[in-house]
C-alpha cells in the first residue's frame, strides 16, 4: 500500500441484535485506507461488509477496537463531533442513492455544503454545478431528482458525496441497483474522481468486475477479513 | 438561512394539504380566542366604565366608631372573633374630608351625595326609587352623568332646583319624559312635585331602573336628613388602585370606604368566570390544532426516516434533525398566529356590528368588544406553546432515530 493514511480501523468488534438474536457481526477487523486508493470489500450477504462501512463512516460505534482519521482516534468523540467529522471528511454513497426526491440535482449536492456552512448560496450553487458537470449532469442541474434515471440519480449521489471535498468516500454497493452499462460507468467515474482528487474510496460490492478494477480487494466472511489482495489477483467471490 | 430551516421549508411544502389543515386549526384557534376575549372583556369593561361613571371608583360612606381593640380586656369565655363595627349614618365634616381627599394624587375629583329611598309617582304609576341628592357642579366633575343624558339637558337641571334627572328605565316605568313631572313621597307622607329636566342612561341596569337625581339641599329637606351627605363619591386617576386607597381612607377618616371592585364583586366574578370559560373552550380548539400538528409532524417524521438517515450520514447532528421539525412547527405557529390575529380582528369587528337587545344588567343594542393588544399577545403565545409542545415529541423522535437501522434495512 502507498500514500497518506486517511482512515483506519483496528480490531473492530461489533455485535448486532439483542439476547438470543445477537450476532457477532465483526470479529477483530482491521483495515487501512490511503489517499488515492480504491478498496473493495467483497463477501456473501450478512458477512459484515455494511456494518464495517458504517463503523468506518462514524455512523455506528464498535463494541471494541478503534477507528482513526489520520492518526487521530475518533471512537470516543461525542455525537456532535462525530457528525462534524462525517460532514467534513467522509462522503457516503448508497445502493439506493437516497436523494431528496423534491430537491433538484443541484440542491441535493448542496445539502452537505449547507451543513458545513463555509460557502454562501452562490458559491454552493457554483460548486454543486461543477461537481454535477464532472459527473456529466451539467445540463440537469435543476431537474428534480425523482425525474432522473437510476444511473443519473447515482451520479448525483456521487457528486453529493464529493460536495465537501472529503478525504474518504464510502460506498455501499453503489452500483447494486444499476444495469451493467450504468454500473461500469458509475464505477469508472467514481474511481477516476477519487484518484484525480487523491481521495480514499472503500466500496462494498458484489460485482466481481468492479472489485477486480479496485486497487485492493478485501474478502470478508463471518465477520472477518479473510484475505486482502492487490489489483489483478483472483478473488473467490 | 440555516440548513435546518432550509430543509424544514422544503419538507413543509412537500406535505401541503396536511400543513394547510394544521395551519387552519391554529388560525381558527387564535382568531376565535381573540374574538371571544374581546367580547367577554368588552361587556365587562363596559360594565366597569358604566358603574365607575355612575357610582365612582371609590365611595366613602357612614362614619364608624373606633373600637380601641388594643385596650379591650377580653373575658376568658369570650369568643376570639372581632365584633362588628358600629356605624353612624352620614358623613361628618364633609368639606374637611373632601379637602384632605383632594391632596391624594390618585384623586381626580370627589362629590358629596345624599342618598335615600323614596316612592316616586307619575300618572298612575308608582314605584320605589333611590334619590341621589347631588351638587351638580362637583358631580359633573366626578361622574359621567352629563354624558349619560339621553333626553333633555343637564343645564336645565343645574339651573332649576325643583327639577330632577330620572334614570332611563325608571322613566320608562313611570312613563315620563323630559319636560314632564314626577312626584316624590317624603318620609312625612307628603308628595313633592318635580320637573323632569332630563333622562339619564348609564348602561347599568340597576342604576337606570331606580335612580333619581335631585339637588342636594332639596333632597335633604325632602328626606329630612340631619346630615348633608350620606356618602362621598371619588373619581380616581387609576381606578385599579381603588382598594388600597379605600383601606387608607377608612383608617384616615374613620368612615367606611368601598372600592368599585368590592362593590361590584359579584358581577365582576360573573364576567371573570365567563372570560375564563371562553378562554378554556377556545384553548381546547388550539389544543386540538396542537394534536393535528402532532399528527402531521409524526407522519412527516415517519415518511422522512430515509431522508433523516441520509442527512445524518452527511453530517447533520441530532440537534439539526430536531431543528428541522421544530422549524416546521415554528412556521405553522408563526403563519397561523399572523393569520389568526387578522381573523381575530375581523371577527371582533364583525361581532361588534351584530345587533343585540340587552336590557338587563347592561343596556346595549350591539355586541360590546374591547380592542386590546394583550388578547393578540396571549393568543399568539398560547399557539406558540401548543405548537412547540406538539412539535417537540416528533422532533425529538426524529433526532433519536438511528441512521444505521434505516440504512441497513435498505441496503442489506
Amino acid at each position: 500500500m502507498k500514500g497518506e493514511l486517511s482512515l483506519s480501523c483496528s480490531d473492530i468488534e461489533r455485535y448486532l441484535g439483542e439476547e438470543e438474536s445477537r450476532v457477532h457481526a465483526l470479529r477483530g477487523v482491521s483495515l487501512d485506507l490511503e489517499s488515492g486508493s480504491v478498496h473493495a470489500v467483497v463477501g456473501p450477504s450478512g458477512c459484515g461488509k455494511s456494518t464495517l462501512l458504517y463503523i468506518l463512516g462514524l455512523l455506528d460505534e464498535p463494541d471494541a477496537g478503534s477507528v482513526e482519521i489520520g492518526s487521530t482516534p475518533i471512537s470516543h468523540l461525542r455525537d456532535e463531533e462525530l457528525a462534524r467529522r462525517r460532514n467534513e471528511l467522509i462522503g457516503f454513497i448508497f445502493q439506493f442513492h437516497f436523494l431528496m426526491e423534491d430537491f433538484s440535482a443541484q440542491e441535493n449536492v448542496m445539502i452537505p455544503m449547507r451543513r458545513l456552512g463555509r460557502m454562501n448560496e452562490t458559491e454552493m450553487g457554483e460548486r454543486a454545478a461543477a461537481l454535477l458537470e464532472a459527473v456529466d449532469l451539467g445540463d440537469k442541474l435543476r431537474r428534480q431528482s425523482r425525474h432522473l434515471s437510476g444511473g443519473e440519480q447515482q451520479r448525483v449521489a456521487i457528486a453529493r458525496a464529493l460536495a465537501n471535498d472529503p478525504s474518504v468516500i464510502l460506498a455501499d454497493e453503489p452500483t447494486g441497483n444499476l444495469d451493467t452499462v450504468n454500473s461500469q460507468r458509475a464505477f469508472e467515474l467514481l474511481a477516476n474522481l477519487v484518484r484525480e482528487r487523491e481521495k480514499a474510496l472503500l466500496l462494498v460490492t458484489h460485482n466481481r468486475f468492479i472489485a477486480d478494477a479496485c486497487d485492493w480487494v478485501h474478502e470478508m466472511k463471518d465477520g472477518r477479513i479473510i484475505a486482502s489482495h492487490p489489483r489483478g489477483q483472483r478473488i473467490s467471490v | 438561512m440555516t440548513a435546518p430551516l432550509y430543509i424544514a421549508l422544503r419538507f413543509a411544502t412537500h406535505r401541503k394539504r396536511a400543513l394547510l389543515l394544521s395551519l387552519v386549526g391554529v388560525v381558527f384557534g387564535v382568531g376565535i380566542f381573540i374574538c371571544t376575549q374581546a367580547q367577554t372583556q368588552g361587556f365587562a369593561q363596559f360594565f366597569i366604565n358604566s358603574t365607575i361613571g355612575s357610582n365612582g371608583a371609590l365611595v366613602l360612606r357612614s362614619r364608624f366608631q373606633p373600637r380601641y381593640e388594643g385596650m379591650v380586656v377580653s373575658a376568658k369565655s369570650a369568643s376570639s372573633a372581632p365584633a362588628h363595627r358600629n356605624y353612624f349614618e352620614g358623613i361628618t365634616n364633609v368639606s374637611e374630608i373632601m379637602r384632605v381627599s383632594r391632596q391624594f394624587s390618585n384623586v381626580v375629583a370627589c362629590t358629596p351625595v345624599l342618598r335615600g329611598t323614596i316612592s316616586a309617582r307619575a300618572g298612575f304609576e308608582t314605584t320605589t326609587a333611590e334619590l341621589f341628592g347631588i351638587d351638580p357642579a362637583s358631580h359633573l366633575r366626578t361622574t359621567d352623568l352629563a354624558k349619560q343624558i339621553v333626553d333633555g339637558r343637564f343645564d336645565d337641571f343645574r339651573n332649576n332646583t325643583t327639577s330632577v334627572i330620572v334614570g332611563y328605565r325608571l322613566a320608562d316605568l313611570l312613563q315620563v319624559n323630559s319636560g314632564g313631572t314626577v312626584q316624590l313621597l317624603s318620609p312625612g307622607g307628603e308628595y313633592w312635585r318635580f320637573n323632569v329636566a332630563a333622562i339619564a342612561r348609564s348602561g347599568v341596569g340597576t342604576v337606570d331602573a331606580s335612580r333619581i337625581y335631585a339637588h342636594a339641599r332639596v333632597a335633604q329637606r325632602l328626606l329630612k336628613k340631619p346630615f348633608e351627605a350620606s356618602m362621598i363619591i371619588y373619581k380616581l386617576r387609576d381606578p385599579d388602585r381603588a382598594p388600597a386607597l379605600a383601606s387608607h381612607f377608612e383608617n384616615l377618616f374613620q368612615h367606611g370606604a368601598q372600592s368599585w371592585q368590592e362593590r361590584e364583586e359579584g358581577n365582576l366574578q360573573i364576567f371573570s368566570t365567563l372570560r375564563m370559560s371562553a378562554a378554556i373552550t377556545v384553548s381546547l380548539i388550539i389544543l386540538l390544532a396542537g394534536f393535528g400538528i402532532f399528527n402531521v409532524l409524526t407522519m412527516s417524521v415517519l415518511s422522512k426516516i430515509r431522508e433523516i438517515a441520509i442527512l445524518r450520514s452527511m453530517g447533520y447532528r441530532r440537534i439539526d434533525i430536531s431543528a428541522i421539525f421544530l422549524w416546521q412547527g415554528a412556521l405553522i405557529a408563526a403563519v397561523g398566529s399572523v393569520f389568526g390575529c387578522i381573523l381575530g380582528a375581523l371577527l371582533t369587528w364583525g361581532i361588534s356590528k351584530v345587533p343585540i337587545h340587552i336590557r338587563g344588567l347592561l343596556y346595549t343594542n350591539h355586541f360590546l368588544v374591547v380592542w386590546d393588544w394583550r388578547h393578540y399577545f396571549w393568543a399568539t403565545l398560547l399557539a406558540i406553546v401548543a405548537v412547540f409542545i406538539a412539535s417537540y415529541v416528533p422532533a425529538h423522535r426524529a433526532a433519536q432515530l438511528q441512521p444505521v437501522d434505516t440504512l441497513r434495512g435498505s441496503s442489506l
